[in-house]
C-alpha cells in the first residue's frame, strides 16, 4: 500500500471545505474540482476517495480507508465502530425539533401523542427519550419539512444551518436536539498499526482548525 | 424460471459458504491454532452452540446482548446462539471441573453468531479459537496467554503481527484519581467507551480535573510505545492506583521479554476495552493488512464468580476468519493443495489401490480414479495426475514442492522398488 494513508471524504456540503482543510494542513494537496472526473486520487502523501457522506463510516470501519471526514450528524445515525478523533469545526449545523406555527407544540405544550418525521431516527429517539416523551417516529429520506403541512406528522426533527428552510415552511423551532460539526474518524486497527501517521494527521488537522478559529475568537 | 428467481437458492446475509482454497485455509488455520494451544498444554474442550440467554448475558456487555440470535426453549425460557465461547468455558469450569486443581489450561474452537443487521459488511457467523487460563492471578499467566496467541498466529503463517498490551484499570484509575464529579466522570467514561475522543474533550472542558490526569486522558491515542512510555506516564502521575497499573505493566513487559516477543509488543495505555468485564492486563493483535483486530484477550477475574466459582482467569480469542483474510491479503495466493488423481489402465487396476495407499502413507493426498482410464497416445497426462499404463510405465505430472516427493515414489513404483 503506497501513497500514505487512505482517506475518505464526504461528497456534498462538506466536500469543498474538507478538501481545503487537507490542503491547508499540508496533508494532501487536492483540488475539489479534480473529483469531478474521478472518485479516487492518489497523491504522494495520501490516497483520497470521495464517497457519499453516509458511506464514510462504512469505508473507515471496514478498514477500506484508514481515516475519514464526516459530519457528526452522519455518525449519530451510523453506530459503527470507529474512533472519533478531532472536531474539525466546519460544517456546523443543529438538529432541532420544529413544529408548525400556531400549533400547541410550537407554543411549548407537548401533546399526549406526537408523530415526528425525521431523517435522523436514532438521534431523535435519544432526544425524545431524554425528555421522557413517547413519540412515534416516521423515517423519511428527504423534504422532511413537508410532512406536517401534509398531515403526515405533527412535527419534524431535522438539521438546520440557517433556519431559512424552517421559516419558508412555516415551522418554528421548539428545542435543540443536538449540534453537529465535521469530525475526523479513524479505523480502530489503523490507529494502532499506523498510529504515527494517523496521529500526525489528527495533529495537523487540529492545528489548522485551531489556527483558523483563533482570529475570530480573539477580542 | 431463471436461477436468479429461484426462491430456494438464497443465502442469509452475513453468512458464507466456504469452498475450495478458502475452506481449506479456514480449516488449516483453525488446526494451526488448536495444535499450538495443545503444544502449550491447553486441553481442548467443546461446548454447545446454544446457551441459556442468562448464561451468555453474564459474559458479554449490555451492548452486545442485542446482537445475539435469541429464541425460545420448549419451556418458554430464552436461549441464545453463542456470540463468544469464554462464558461457556466459565460455566464448564464452575460446574464440571470444580474439583480440578488449578491452574486449568483449556482451549476451544468453534463458530459464534451475531445477529447484526445484514448488508453492513460484517460477518454474522465467525470461527473463533481461544484459550482460557484459569486459577492463577499472576502476570506470568497473562504473559503466557499473549505468548500463546503470538505463537498460534506465527504457526498459522500470519506475519507482521502487532500486539497491543494495555490494562483495564489504567483509565478507570486515572478517572478516579482525577478530580471529577460523578457526572463528568460518567460522561468521560461513556465517551471513551464510545471511542469518541471529541466527547472526552468536551466532557473534560470546564471540569477541574487534575492537570496531569486531564492531559493523559486527552493524549489518549498517543499513549503507546515500548517500556519507556511507562516512565513517561509515571513521571506525571502520583496517585497510587494508576502507578500500580504502570508497575504491573512493567513487570508484564519483563515476562514477555523472557518469552522473546517484545519486538512486536506495543504498550497501549489508552486501550479502551470493556472495563466491566476485564480486570487486569488486556491485549489486542493486529495485522497491517486488516482493519479489524485478529484477536483479543485479557484478565477477567470477576466472570467465574457469576457462576459461583471465585477464581482468577485470563484468556484470549483468535478470529479465524479475519486471520484468513490477513493471510490472503498478505500473500495474495490461495495455496490450495489439490489431491493427486491416480488413473490406471484396465490391466493394472489390481495394483492401483495399493499404490494409492502407499502414497497416502507418505502423506500425499490421492484421489483414485473410479474407472480404468483409456490411454490416448496423443493426449498428455494432465497436471496433477498420474497413470499406470499397460506397458509398465507410470506417467505422471505433479506440481509443487510435494511433486518431487511424489515423483520419487512413482519412479520407485515403476522400478518395482517401492
Amino acid at each position: 500500500m503506497s501513497g500514505g494513508l487512505r482517506l475518505a471524504l464526504p461528497g456534498g456540503a462538506l466536500f469543498e471545505d474538507a478538501c481545503r482543510l487537507l490542503s491547508d494542513a499540508g496533508v494532501a494537496d487536492i483540488d475539489a474540482s479534480r473529483f469531478d472526473r474521478q472518485l479516487k486520487i492518489v497523491t504522494p502523501t495520501a490516497t483520497v476517495v470521495k464517497v457519499r457522506p453516509t458511506d464514510v463510516p462504512v469505508y473507515v470501519e471496514m478498514g477500506a480507508c484508514d481515516a475519514g471526514i464526516v459530519g457528526k450528524d452522519v455518525l449519530w445515525e451510523s453506530p459503527r465502530d470507529c474512533y472519533e478523533l478531532v472536531d474539525l469545526r466546519f460544517g456546523a449545523c443543529r438538529l432541532v425539533l420544529a413544529a408548525p406555527q400556531g400549533s400547541p407544540l410550537a407554543e411549548g405544550r407537548f401533546p399526549q401523542s406526537l408523530r415526528a418525521a425525521t431523517k435522523y431516527p436514532i438521534a431523535a429517539r435519544r432526544f425524545f427519550d431524554s425528555l421522557g416523551l413517547a413519540v412515534e417516529l416516521i423515517k423519511l429520506h428527504g423534504s422532511v419539512e413537508l410532512a406536517p403541512a401534509m398531515g403526515l406528522a405533527d412535527c419534524v426533527v431535522d438539521i438546520t444551518a440557517t433556519g431559512r428552510t424552517l421559516i419558508a415552511n412555516h415551522l418554528v423551532e421548539v428545542a435543540e436536539a443536538g449540534r453537529a460539526t465535521a469530525r475526523l474518524i479513524s479505523n480502530q486497527a489503523s490507529l494502532k498499526t499506523r498510529s504515527e501517521a494517523v496521529n500526525q494527521l489528527a495533529a495537523a488537522l487540529r492545528r489548522t482548525v485551531t489556527a483558523a478559529a483563533a482570529p475570530a475568537a480573539a477580542p | 424460471m431463471s436461477a436468479l428467481q429461484s426462491p430456494a437458492r438464497g443465502r442469509a446475509g452475513g453468512f458464507a459458504d466456504w469452498i475450495g482454497a478458502a475452506a481449506q485455509r479456514r480449516r488449516v488455520v483453525t488446526e494451526a491454532f488448536v495444535d499450538t494451544f495443545a503444544a502449550w498444554g491447553y486441553e481442548y474442550l467443546s461446548t454447545p452452540l446454544v446457551e441459556p440467554l442468562e448464561t451468555v448475558a453474564a459474559g458479554v456487555g449490555g451492548g452486545l446482548q442485542t446482537q445475539l440470535f435469541r429464541f425460545m426453549d420448549a419451556d418458554g425460557s430464552l436461549l441464545a446462539l453463542v456470540g463468544e465461547r469464554t462464558v461457556s468455558v466459565a460455566r464448564v469450569v464452575s460446574t464440571q471441573l470444580q474439583g480440578v486443581r488449578p491452574p486449568l489450561r483449556l482451549c476451544y474452537a468453534g463458530p459464534v453468531l451475531f445477529n447484526r443487521p445484514p448488508l453492513g459488511g460484517r460477518r454474522r457467523e465467525a470461527m473463533q479459537a481461544g484459550c482460557e487460563l484459569i486459577g492463577h492471578p499472576g502476570l506470568s499467566a497473562d504473559a503466557e496467554c499473549i505468548a500463546v496467541a503470538a505463537a498460534a498466529l506465527e504457526r498459522a503463517g500470519v506475519t507482521g503481527v502487532q500486539i497491543d498490551v494495555g490494562h483495564a484499570d489504567f483509565v478507570p484509575s486515572l478517572l478516579d484519581s482525577a478530580n471529577l464529579d460523578a457526572e463528568s466522570r460518567g460522561r468521560v467514561a461513556d465517551a471513551l467507551r464510545g471511542r469518541d475522543l471529541v466527547a472526552v474533550e468536551d466532557a473534560l472542558r470546564g471540569t477541574d480535573a487534575g492537570d496531569a490526569e486531564r492531559e493523559l486522558l486527552l493524549a489518549f491515542p498517543t499513549l503507546r510505545g515500548g517500556r519507556e512510555i511507562l516512565d513517561t506516564a509515571g513521571a506525571r502521575i502520583s496517585a497510587p492506583r494508576p502507578r500500580r497499573v504502570l508497575a504491573d505493566l512493567a513487570e508484564l513487559w519483563d515476562v514477555l521479554d523472557r518469552h522473546g516477543i517484545t519486538a512486536s509488543v506495543h504498550l497501549d495505555l489508552g486501550a479502551v476495552r470493556d472495563w466491566d468485564y476485564y480486570t487486569g492486563p488486556t491485549f489486542e493483535l493486529f495485522s497491517a493488512d486488516l482493519g479489524f483486530p485478529l484477536g483479543a484477550g485479557g484478565r477477567y477475574d470477576r466472570l467465574l464468580a457469576a457462576f459461583g466459582t471465585d477464581a482468577p482467569a485470563t484468556g484470549f480469542v483468535l478470529h479465524v476468519d479475519r486471520c484468513c483474510d490477513a493471510l490472503l491479503r498478505g500473500s495474495g495466493q490461495d495455496g490450495k493443495v489439490e489431491a493427486l488423481r491416480l488413473g490406471y489402465s484396465a490391466g493394472r487396476a489390481g495394483e492401483a489401490p495399493a499404490l494409492a495407499a502407499r502414497l497416502r502413507q507418505a502423506g500425499v493426498a490421492v484421489a483414485l480414479e473410479l474407472e480404468p482410464t483409456a490411454r490416448h497416445r496423443e493426449e498428455p497426462v494432465i497436471e496433477g495426475m498420474a497413470r499406470l499404463d499397460d506397458d509398465g510405465a507410470v506417467v505422471w505430472r505433479y506440481r509443487g514442492e510435494e511433486g518431487r516427493g511424489v515423483e520419487a515414489l512413482l519412479a520407485a513404483h515403476a522400478r518395482g522398488t517401492l
